[in-house]
């Protein structure tokens, strides 16, 4: 017992944390923990008085009270605590209602802290039955203390009883504990365990949405209690001691079962597969404490990863081990505000019991405050305090993210994971369904077998009544629907002629056109069905379809039909055969569509790369078409625009409905070379009222004037409808504007589940897609098509009448997507691929393509989510977040080499032939004898660089010498030849010694003068040079440059001689596209190299920046100083040289360098220049060399294959300053969001809105406005063409605009091929792209070879976009053409 | 070993006063010992033992007996002489 009363003790952290709760919510009984013990027994109310008093004298924390000294929360222990027993009797209310009433009221009565810690009372409730009311602040007490309260309580009420005196224990108080805990923290941090959980809580991101709910912050909780039952109990122990499951104790045991139950249940309802959950460790330190009431508890953090392939056994296995992790590092004081942040579950698995009272029969209750921590969603206990046998289990969820009904339901879901779990441990934890079969529910009416009506019948109607109402109108063009009828069945009657009937399937090609109306409307009179081909159709994919379907006829108009040859089908030219269906009779043809026969086949592009031809019924089109009618109430009056495409099924809706409602089509021709904006010309002549389109659609139409617009419905489909979107829309119309969500795939006939946008109800990120049309169903299943509750996400399924009856000639195609009905027997259900759900109001929400779940680091990522919240960004107005993959870097041991020059497969482009040889080998074959013409011999490089002596010159050129090999036999060799020559080293601070020692000697021997270059900014050109280049020879290379011809423009010196090797001038100077021209002129070639040597001195980069470069603006440094690639002129193996280098120079090969002759810092460039894009900076030029017979294959493979020592490279990195930009696996892939809207929008502010909505594994690395988004022909968008951007591309400022004609195409393929790049913006700048100056002569010499012109090579540079030079290009051409 | 382990057990994690402890007897069956005093058990011998207890090793086949954690013992110091 403590001697220290009513001194000042500070607060435990557990305490502290619970005290900082409470103050955040002062007034909500946050922490009252309430026990009722109903004891079946006569109770001495005087006795128990007495003892509870001796129970107060006996146990501090009864005394404790709380204050604030100075904001800091202080407790005391009082002296003396005076006792009077309230005694409540309730002998006289007839029900228990007035008991749980005061019941009720107690627990959530508040107390003052300053003054008490507990409220108890002893409640008479009939002639042998009380109740004792226990109620404590959780600041002083935990289970297993309320367990050692009540049974100190128990024998200090029996002692009373019996009049006897006992000793009391001598156990620790808590005061003790307090000062234990003080000690503890004081030694020092950084314990294994402390680290443990700081380990433990930093990757976490995320915490599980349970039913798609987001956690809304309050302390409001309600408790749903179950009994688990016996039978379940029983098994659960018994389980428990199977040697599969058996842990040191049967609690620990069952802790785990549960465990495993709890996180399966987690992930089941939430999707979630990293799973936190908190669990109380009981914290009793030592023996001793064992004994002491108080408050020991810290919830600490378990974190279970969810497997796909996981059983409840290989499940139990982890937890299991997670569990022991946790135990050897929870010790007291663990808990931080790290941890406590890293979960908002809670598993409780309390194993605190409550014998009987005084032996009486005794009940014990732990009441709920109907409060809890606002940080935690769900809070789930597992106790059986009467020791029953039976567990309980007790549910308390936050009220303001559950509704009751949900909050009603988990208990039932976790159980039917617990039974499955019981029926079969080691089944997929993903097997029981949540749901209990029974409570399976269609989500429509039941289908009832309503009338068939038919289109044809109702069009026919419709013409009988209003013959002169206008039917269609295109342009000028009006028919009304009895002359529409009239060439229907003119055209109905020649078809038939033809042979057509019920069995044959009529394709139709056409631009929108009354003629495709007509020709719809007549092969339904023919009972034969139609299947609409879009005219942007590529031939080859027109005739796939036509075979695909087996179309005895290809119905089509003139300027359509001479692109395409298709032998073996009736093709007919409606406008050449217009004379002969003018003469056919136009009378009807009596024709009843059977409701099973076939409507139409609509092709959509499939995954195979082939179109699926989707069969539809006349009872599934009917189904569809006379809904819609009646709901969207389309009438007489309405005039829908037909301006889609009719290879699409929204078009449908376009085309039929109104001919079934007597309303009017406006057709909106395609237009055949330039983009299709009909869209807007349909909203600027404002002729239509009613309007099916996609969203994406509707995001064109933000700066156009829709106020005074006349359309009332808008049918939107096709695509997810964001909420901003629609909201965005219904403010820009007039108010009585009609949104309709419409969602349906083709299989399901144009629409099938149907939302109205209502701007009170629709909060989230998108528009619900609502609630199935008539006679259809959806459900949403879980991968074991178990029915999953609402709220939670699963696959979207559909049934009904307008089923498609699967895919055209694609047995097993249709068998996998339309599966039996386990709902409705002896029907299908087609597999969406759409994840959904059902939200709080019963409406179906689209959540996403199962397949747009990518996979991120390990992280499964929904893109719409991502999509969504951007979309909440008011300045956004459209989104598509795409996963780029960069091209996956070759392993090195799948890489093969040209069997002839040892190119690498991994080099850009590269395409061997069958023989094994790259397509630089095979192309040279080609000019390989031109290129001969290049080169030259040794008199004429004497008398090249004698050409300008006699003006007192006291140098004929400067020899770059680098010390290796090459640049050494080029010294030897000049000065062999007699000529006056400077050597010219850059010392680059990486020349090693030996490659010193080499220079130094060679210059002294050979008797010539000798400079080395310096530039204090070497560092950082090596650092641009790897940073633009991926290796350090570009940078170094211009440093030389530029500072050689700086000494020979002050020394007057007319040339500077490179040691480049042959192969090297293919990697800087020549390309292959400088030996096409037919009459090669060599003169021409050098011209080209001269002008791209000047560019090359105006390229941006670290050298033009660091060094004075001001020599370069006058243009006649290129007169004055010439270079002159030495090995143009000579010719000379290896072997040859290296002899020679050792008689003549002296040359000693370093030892220092590894593989190159003189160069530390080379070894980098290759280094990173291979882990950045796979291969050697060598493979090319090294190739090359081959290729001209300088190396043979083998020795160049032996030096791009050599092994670079890692850790010198790393240390040379560092030294530079250098770090790889991208940590590695950033590399491989990223997370690309494409914008529209307000161009200058933050990205550093959109990051901070995404972050506070999205873990940091969801954010988009990079943001990239884009002035429109590109679409599919369907409309929706075009995320393939999007994933195409390079990385450079992304991360430019200009927007992404792609070709918009025929020229920009073409440079776009022509920048594309140089470049090395997928995709290319017209407005992206050919320098930033890596343009330089040989890509210049490439891109130059291509568009020549294209356009037969002779644009100069400098114009790339002035008009660096490809919209710039193509409009350069458009001008040149049209002044030609009008001289 | 057996010693200080059986004096650990005796002094540090069983309430009741024992006279002794038998090295077959279940330790964790009879309610001896519970986990959270095996959990300082297993600490208490990594320290005495110099070996690393990994969670996976912390199963009943190891700790049921003292017998049991005496075999474990030897076992884990074998191989971790031969890991050096």
């Amino acid at each position: 017992m403590n001697d220290q009363k009513d001194a000042l003790l500070p607060l435990t952290k557990s305490q502290s944390a619970l005290w900082a709760g409470q103050r955040m919510h002062p007034n909500v009984p946050l922490h009252n923990v309430v026990y009722t013990f109903e004891i079946n027994g006569e109770i001495d109310k005087i006795l128990f008085e007495k003892a509870f008093q001796k129970l107060i004298n006996a146990t501090d924390i009864l005394r404790m009270v709380f204050s604030e000294e100075k904001g800091i929360p202080v407790q005391k222990v009082l002296d003396k605590v005076d006792f009077s027993l309230e005694f409540v009797d309730f002998m006289n209310s007839n029900d228990n209602v007035a008991v749980e009433k005061w019941l009720h009221q107690s627990t959530l009565r508040l107390m003052d802290l300053s003054n008490s810690v507990f409220h108890t009372a002893l409640l008479k409730t009939g002639p042998n039955n009380y109740i004792w009311f226990l109620k404590l602040h959780h600041l002083v007490t935990d289970a297993v203390s309320n367990s050692i309260l009540y049974n100190r309580m128990n024998s200090f009420y029996k002692n009373e009883l019996e009049k006897v005196t006992v000793p009391l224990e001598n156990f620790p108080s808590f005061s003790d504990y307090i000062k234990y805990e003080n000690d503890q923290s004081t030694t020092p941090s950084g314990s294994n365990s402390e680290n443990y959980w700081i380990d433990k809580t930093k990757d976490i991101l995320e915490q599980p949405q349970f039913y798609g709910e987001k956690l809304k912050k309050s302390t409001e909780a309600r408790r749903t209690s179950i009994e688990l039952g016996g039978e379940r109990s029983q098994k659960l122990r018994n389980l428990a001691k199977q040697p599969e499951f058996r842990g040191w104790t049967e609690d620990l045991t069952l802790f785990n079962i549960f465990l495993t139950l709890y996180s399966t249940y987690i992930h089941r309802v939430s999707g979630q597969n990293k799973i936190v959950i908190g669990a109380p460790a009981h914290n009793r330190p030592t023996r001793d404490f064992q004994k002491t009431a108080g408050l020991f508890i810290e919830v600490l953090p378990l974190v279970i990863e969810i497997e796909d392939s996981d059983t409840f056994i290989s499940l139990f296995n982890r937890v299991k081990v997670e569990t022991n992790s946790y135990l050897r590092n929870a010790s007291p004081g663990s808990a931080t505000p790290q941890t406590n942040s890293s979960f908002n579950t809670i598993l409780n698995y309390i194993h605190a019991d409550f014998p009987d009272f005084n032996s009486f029969p005794t009940k014990t209750e732990w009441l709920h405050s109907d409060h809890m921590d606002s940080n935690h969603a769900l809070r789930t206990h597992v106790y059986d305090m009467n020791k029953s046998g039976t567990f309980k289990m007790a549910f308390d969820t936050n009220c303001l993210t559950f509704s009751k009904a949900t909050a009603e339901e988990m208990p039932n879901h976790f159980l039917n994971i617990l039974d499955g779990f019981l029926e079969n441990f080691e089944q997929s934890i993903f097997k029981p369904a949540l749901l209990p079969a029974a409570s399976l529910k269609s989500n429509s009416e039941d289908i009832s077998s309503t009338q068939f009506q038919s289109i044809l019948s109702s069009f026919q109607h419709n013409q009988e009544q209003h013959p002169n109402s206008v039917s269609l109108q295109a342009g000028n063009e009006i028919l009304t629907y009895s002359s529409l009828n009239k060439k229907a069945n003119q055209l109905a009657h020649y078809l038939t002629s033809k042979g057509v009937n019920e069995q044959t399937r009529v394709a139709l090609h056409f631009y929108r056109s009354t003629d495709y109306i007509i020709s719809v409307l007549a092969v339904l009179k023919t009972g034969a069905a139609f299947i609409p081909i879009a005219s942007d159709q590529p031939s080859e994919r027109i005739k796939y379809i036509i075979s695909n379907s087996q179309s005895a006829f290809l119905l089509s108009q003139s300027e359509l039909i001479s692109k395409i040859d298709i032998p073996g089908i009736g093709i007919l030219d409606i406008q050449k055969e217009r004379s002969i269906i003018k003469e056919q009779p136009d009378t009807d043809i009596e024709i009843q569509n059977d409701p099973k026969s076939l409507a139409y086949i609509l092709y959509t592009s499939g995954s195979t790369g082939k179109p699926k031809g989707v069969l539809i019924s006349h009872e599934a089109l009917s189904n569809y078409i006379f809904w819609a009618k009646e709901a969207y109430n389309v009438n007489q009056k309405s005039v829908f625009p037909f301006f889609t495409s009719i290879g699409f099924d929204l078009t449908i809706t376009s085309t039929l409905l109104p001919l079934v409602s007597g309303g009017r089509i406006n057709i909106y021709k395609e237009p055949t070379t330039e983009p299709d904006v009909s869209l807007l010309k349909v909203i600027d002549d404002n002729l239509v009222n009613c309007i099916k389109l996609t969203p994406s659609h509707l995001s064109l139409l933000k700066d156009k004037k829709l106020e005074t617009s006349y359309i009332h419905t808008m049918i939107v489909g096709g695509e997810e409808l964001k909420l901003n979107l629609a909201k965005t829309v219904q403010a820009a119309f007039p108010s009585e504007l009609k949104i309709y969500n419409e969602y349906g795939p083709t299989e399901a006939t144009v629409g099938c589940i149907v939302s109205r946008y209502n701007q009170d109800k629709h909060t989230k990120s998108s528009v619900p897609i609502g609630l199935p049309i008539s006679n259809m169903n959806a459900y949403i299943l879980d991968t074991y098509k178990n029915q999953v509750p609402n709220g939670v996400v699963g696959e979207l399924y559909l049934s009904g009448a307008g089923l498609s009856n699967g895919y055209a000639n694609a047995p097993s195609m249709t068998a996998e997507k339309f599966e039996e009905n386990p709902f409705s027997p002896e029907t299908k259900m087609y597999k969406t691929g759409d994840l959904g759900r059902v939200n709080k109001n019963g409406e179906f929400e689209y959540i996403g393509r199962l397949d747009e779940q990518v996979k991120l680091r390990g992280y499964r990522i929904e893109l719409a989510d991502i999509e969504s919240n951007l979309l909440d960004v008011p300045e956004i107005t459209n989104c598509a977040v795409v996963l780029v993959e960069n091209k996956e870097i070759t392993p090195e041991d799948e890489v093969v080499n040209c069997t002839t020059c040892g190119l690498p497969s991994n080099y850009p482009n590269a395409d061997f032939n069958e023989d094994g040889v790259c397509h630089l080998c095979t192309a040279f074959e080609t000019y390989k004898d031109k290129t001969e013409r290049y080169f030259k011999n040794d008199e004429q490089l004497v008398s090249l660089l004698t050409s300008k002596r006699g003006q007192n010159r006291s140098y004929d050129c400067i020899s770059l010498l680098s010390g290796g090999k090459d640049s050494t036999y080029v010294l030897a060799r000049l000065v062999n030849m007699g000529l006056k020559v400077l050597a010219f080293t850059m010392d680059n601070g990486y020349i090693s010694e030996q490659a010193k020692a080499n220079v130094d000697r060679i210059v002294k021997k050979l008797g010539v003068d000798h400079i080395y270059g310096q530039t204090p900014h070497m560092n950082e050109i090596f650092v641009d040079s790897l940073n633009q280049h991926h290796n350090v020879c570009n940078g170094c290379f211009k440093t030389i440059y530029t500072l050689s011809t700086k000494i020979a423009l002050e020394k007057q010196i007319p040339f500077i001689v490179t040691g480049l090797s042959r192969g090297q001038f293919f990697e800087t100077r020549l390309t292959e596209e400088l030996f096409w021209d037919d009459e090669l002129d060599i003169s021409k070639i050098d011209d080209t190299i001269l002008e791209a040597r000047k560019l090359y001195h105006q390229e941006s980069d670290a050298v033009k920046r660091l060094l004075d470069v001001s020599i370069f603006e006058d243009e006649s440094v290129f007169e004055k100083v010439e270079f002159v690639d030495f090995y143009r002129f000579s010719d000379v193996s290896l072997e040859d040289m290296l002899i020679y280098l050792k008689e003549k120079a002296g040359w000693i090969r370093p030892t220092d360098t590894g593989r190159s002759t003189n160069c530390l810092i080379n070894q980098v460039g290759i280094y990173v220049h291979k882990k950045d894009l796979g291969y050697s900076n060598y493979s090319f030029p090294y190739s090359w060399d081959v290729r001209l017979g300088h190396k043979t294959r083998d020795e160049s493979l032996e030096e791009i294959n050599e092994v670079i020592d890692e850790k010198e490279v790393l240390r040379i990195m560092e030294e530079i300053g250098y770090n790889p930009s991208q940590p590695e696996w950033e590399s491989n892939s990223k997370l690309v969001a494409y914008y529209t809207g307000e161009k200058d929008i933050s990205i550093k502010n959109l990051q901070n809105l995404l972050t506070q909505q999205l873990p940091s594994y969801m954010l988009p690395s990079v943001y990239k406005h884009l002035d429109e988004m590109p679409l599919t022909s369907n409309g929706k968008v075009d995320k393939k063409s999007l994933k195409n951007l390079s990385a450079v591309q992304l991360a430019m400022e200009t927007s992404y605009t792609a070709p918009r004609n025929e020229i920009e195409e073409l440079l776009e393929n022509i920048w594309a091929e140089v470049l090395k790049l997928n995709k290319v913006g017209v407005h992206d700048n050919f320098i930033s792209l890596g343009g330089h100056s040989l890509a210049a002569i490439r891109v130059t010499a291509r568009i020549n070879e294209e356009i037969e012109y002779n644009f100069s090579l400098n114009k790339i540079f002035e008009m660096p976009t490809i919209a710039e030079y193509s409009t350069y290009i458009e001008e040149t051409l049209t002044s030609l053409l009008e001289k | 070993m057996k010693e200080k382990i059986v004096s650990y057990i005796k002094n540090k994690l069983v309430t009741e006063s024992i006279e002794t402890i038998n090295i077959h007897e279940d330790l964790l069956g009879s309610g001896l010992v519970d986990s959270i005093g095996m959990v300082q058990l297993v600490l208490f011998i990594e320290t005495e033992a110099g070996i690393k207890v990994s969670p996976e090793e912390m199963t009943i086949e190891n700790f049921m007996t003292i017998n049991h954690m005496l075999r474990f013992i030897a076992s884990k110091q074998n191989t971790d002489t031969k890991q050096i």
